[in-house]
C-alpha cells in the first residue's frame, strides 16, 4: 500500500490528486515503490516542489529543497496541459525547449519519470467525470 | 444566548387574541408558537445578536396575507418576511419580535415561465435549484442566472436585494433583472409594479415583461429588506442558454494584479462574469481547514466565462480575453490563463463547486459561523482595497477570504471579503466581529457601499450618509409604514 503525503500548498494538492489516481494500480506501485529518487517539479511562475519517493511513500517538499536531486523538470502550465490532454507529446515538448530537463540525471531516471507523471497524469487528464461526487473515494 | 427584548407589542392585545386570529387567518396547522418551532427563526449563520419571534405563520395565498397585514397594522405587530434564512446579515432576525412569515414553505410556485418574453413569475419561496431543474426539465434552451449560494436559497430574495449572480459582468445587480413585483402596502392595499399595472383584478401572467417606462415604484421595495411591503410575486427575466461556454481560469501573481484583469476583462464586454477568490479560498474548497499562502502561489484566482451562440463569435470571444491577457502581461502584470475545465481535473474537482452554480460550497458552509461585509466597490479602488483588507486579515490571524466580481462591463465591483468561523468556540465569534468591523471601517472611508446589511452596519453606514439621504429615506419610510410593522429594526428604522 502507497502512502501519499497531503499536501496543503497548490503544486502539491494537484500531485497528490494525479498520483493518488493510481494508488492502487498494481502497476504504478511497483514503478515508484523503493525508487528511492527525489525529483524537482516546477511549474514556470510558481514555486518548486520536491517529491520525494521514500520506501512506499511519497512525500512533497516547497521549502528547504535538498541541493543534490536525481531530476529537474521545468516547464509551464500551459506545456503541462498540453502533454496530459495529448496535444504535445513529451518527448517533443522536451525537443522543443517547452520542458526543461536538468541536472546530472540518467535516462533512466527520466524514462521512469514519464511513466510515472506523465502518464498518470493523462489517466486522470482522460477521466470523463467532472463531479468529484462521481469519483472512486479511495483513490481520490 | 437568544434574547427577548422588552416588547409592548401585547399591551393592547394579548398574545392569545393574536394566536386565535392568526389560525382563523391561517389555519391552526400553519401557526405557531412554541419555543421549538420558533428557535430556528431566531438566528443565522452570523455574528447578529439572535431575537426570538413570537410566531411563525405559512402563508398559503395572498389573500391570507391581506389579512395579515391589515391585522397587524391595527394593533402596530411586527411582520418579518423569510425564504430560507440563507442571507448573511440577519437579515430575518426579528429584532422587534412578532411574526415571522414564512413564504418558503408554501408560497414556492413557479406560476409561469414565458419562454418567448423570456421571465419567469415566482412565489416568494421559489428556490434557485428549483429553478434550475424546472427551467432543465420544461425549457432547457432558456437558462437563469445564479448567485454564490446554495441550491436552497430563495431566488425572489436575492433579487429584491439587489444581489448578483453568474453573469453580473454582462448584467450587473439581480435589482436590474426583475420585470414586475406584486406587493402588499401596510394599508393591506396589493399594487402591482411593472408591465403588469394594468387591470383592477388580477394580472395576465403574460403581463409581466418588463419593468419601465412609468414610474419606477419598484425602487420603493428593492433593498429594502422587507421594510415597505410584503412582496407576494416577481418576475425575473431569463436569458437564451448559449450553444458554447468556456471558463478560464485566470491565476494572478502579486498581491493586485488581480484588480485589473477584473476591470480590463470585463470592459471588454464579451465576458458573462468575473469572479475571483483569494488562494485560501481556493485551497479552503479542498478541505484544506486553515490554509495559508506560500511564497511563488498566486495570489487569486479568477474565473471568466465565456459563452457564445456560434462557433465564430465563440473563438472571437476567446480571442479577445486572451488578447487582453497578453496586453496585461506586456505591461508588467503576472497573469497565467488556463481552461478550468483541464485544470481542475488535475488540480482537484472539488472546486468546480465555484463553477456549477447554484451549489452548497464548502469553504461557505464547512463551519457553524459565517460573516461578510458584502459590498458594491469603486473599481479604480480595487488594488487599495486588496492590500489594506488583506493587512487586517493577516493581522487578526485569519485566512484571507476575499471574494471579487466585476459587474456590468467593469462599471463597478463587488468587493467581499468573508469569514467563516466556530461560532460556539468561545471568544470565537467576538475576534471574527472584530476583524469584520475594522474591515467595515476602512471598505466604507474607501466608498463601498455594503448590501444586504446587519444592523450593526447599518448605524455605521448612516454616520456617512448625506443628512438629505437620511430625512428622505425616513420620509418614505414613514409614508409607506407609518406604523413601523415591516421587519422594524432593520437599517436602524
Amino acid at each position: 500500500m502507497l502512502n501519499i503525503e497531503k499536501a496543503d500548498d497548490l503544486l502539491g494538492i494537484s500531485l497528490n490528486n494525479i498520483l493518488s489516481y493510481r494508488k492502487m494500480d498494481k502497476d504504478f506501485i511497483g514503478l515508484v515503490n523503493n525508487w528511492n529518487k527525489k525529483i524537482i517539479i516546477e511549474i514556470e511562475k510558481f514555486y518548486p516542489v520536491e517529491v520525494v519517493f521514500d520506501g512506499n511513500e511519497i512525500k512533497f517538499k516547497i521549502d528547504k529543497l535538498d541541493k543534490k536531486v536525481d531530476l529537474k523538470v521545468k516547464m509551464s502550465l500551459k506545456s503541462l496541459l498540453e502533454i496530459a490532454y495529448g496535444r504535445l507529446h513529451p518527448i517533443n515538448a522536451v525537443l522543443k525547449g517547452k520542458v526543461k530537463i536538468k541536472g546530472n540525471f540518467r535516462i533512466g531516471t527520466v524514462l521512469k519519470f514519464l511513466k510515472i507523471f506523465v502518464n498518470s497524469m493523462k489517466m486522470v487528464a482522460s477521466q470523463p467525470n467532472q463531479n468529484y461526487y462521481e469519483l472512486n473515494k479511495e483513490t481520490r | 444566548m437568544t434574547s427577548i427584548k422588552e416588547r409592548k407589542i401585547y399591551d393592547k392585545i394579548s398574545m392569545e387574541e393574536v394566536r386565535i386570529r392568526l389560525e382563523e387567518i391561517f389555519g391552526a396547522n400553519n401557526v405557531s408558537n412554541k419555543q421549538v418551532d420558533l428557535y430556528p427563526y431566531s438566528y443565522d449563520m452570523t455574528e447578529c445578536t439572535k431575537q426570538m419571534p413570537d410566531f411563525v405563520v405559512i402563508p398559503e395565498n395572498k389573500k391570507q396575507l391581506v389579512e395579515l397585514v391589515k391585522f397587524c397594522n391595527n394593533h402596530v405587530i411586527p411582520i418579518v418576511p423569510y425564504i430560507s434564512g440563507n442571507n448573511v446579515g440577519g437579515l430575518t432576525i426579528p429584532e422587534r419580535g412578532g411574526i415571522i412569515v414564512d413564504f418558503g414553505k408554501k408560497m414556492n410556485k413557479i406560476i409561469y415561465v414565458d419562454d418567448n418574453m423570456m421571465y419567469a413569475l415566482l412565489e416568494p419561496g421559489v428556490t434557485f435549484g428549483q429553478l434550475e431543474k424546472y427551467l432543465e426539465n420544461h425549457f432547457p434552451h432558456l437558462r437563469y442566472s445564479y448567485p454564490f449560494a446554495p441550491p436552497y436559497a430563495g431566488v425572489v430574495g436575492n433579487v429584491i436585494l439587489s444581489g448578483m449572480n453568474n453573469m453580473s459582468c454582462k448584467l450587473g445587480s439581480m435589482g436590474d433583472s426583475i420585470n414586475g413585483i406584486e406587493v402588499i402596502t401596510a394599508d393591506g392595499e396589493i399594487a402591482r409594479i411593472g408591465s403588469c399595472f394594468y387591470g383592477k383584478d388580477e394580472a395576465d401572467v403574460k403581463s409581466w415583461w418588463s419593468r419601465y417606462p412609468m414610474p419606477d415604484l419598484m425602487g420603493l421595495f428593492i433593498n429594502w429588506q422587507g421594510m415597505s411591503g410584503l412582496v407576494t410575486k416577481c418576475a425575473v427575466q431569463l436569458w437564451p442558454k448559449p450553444n458554447f461556454k468556456k471558463v478560464y481560469l485566470a491565476a494572478t501573481f502579486g498581491l493586485t494584479d488581480v484588480a485589473s484583469i477584473l476591470r480590463e476583462a470585463g470592459r471588454t464586454d464579451v465576458v458573462d462574469d468575473i469572479s475571483a477568490v483569494s488562494v485560501e479560498v481556493v485551497k479552503m474548497s479542498v478541505e484544506v481547514p486553515e490554509p495559508t499562502k506560500y511564497p511563488g502561489e498566486p495570489d487569486f484566482a479568477a474565473l471568466l466565462v465565456i459563452s457564445a451562440k456560434t462557433k465564430k463569435q465563440f473563438e472571437a470571444k476567446k480571442e479577445i480575453v486572451e488578447e487582453t491577457v497578453d496586453y496585461l502581461n506586456e505591461n508588467g502584470k503576472n497573469i497565467i490563463l488556463a481552461d478550468v475545465d483541464e485544470f481542475s481535473k488535475l488540480f482537484n474537482l472539488r472546486v468546480r463547486c465555484y463553477l456549477d452554480l447554484p451549489a452548497a460550497l464548502l469553504s461557505l458552509v464547512e463551519y457553524s459561523g459565517l460573516t461578510w461585509f458584502g459590498s458594491y466597490a469603486p473599481s479604480h479602488k480595487l488594488e487599495e482595497l486588496i492590500e489594506k483588507v488583506d493587512k487586517i486579515f493577516h493581522k487578526h490571524n485569519i485566512p484571507a477570504f476575499i471574494y471579487m466580481k466585476s459587474m456590468k462591463s467593469s462599471h463597478y465591483s463587488i468587493f467581499r471579503p468573508i469569514m467563516r468561523y466556530r461560532k460556539f468556540k468561545g471568544g470565537e465569534e467576538e475576534r471574527y466581529h472584530s476583524c469584520l468591523e475594522e474591515i467595515t471601517d476602512t471598505c466604507i472611508s474607501l466608498g463601498c457601499i455594503p448590501y444586504k446589511t446587519p444592523i450593526w452596519m447599518t448605524a455605521k453606514l448612516r454616520e456617512k450618509i448625506n443628512p438629505g439621504w437620511l430625512k428622505l429615506f425616513e420620509k418614505i419610510k414613514n409614508c409607506m409604514d407609518p406604523n413601523n410593522i415591516f421587519n422594524p429594526g432593520r437599517w436602524n428604522t
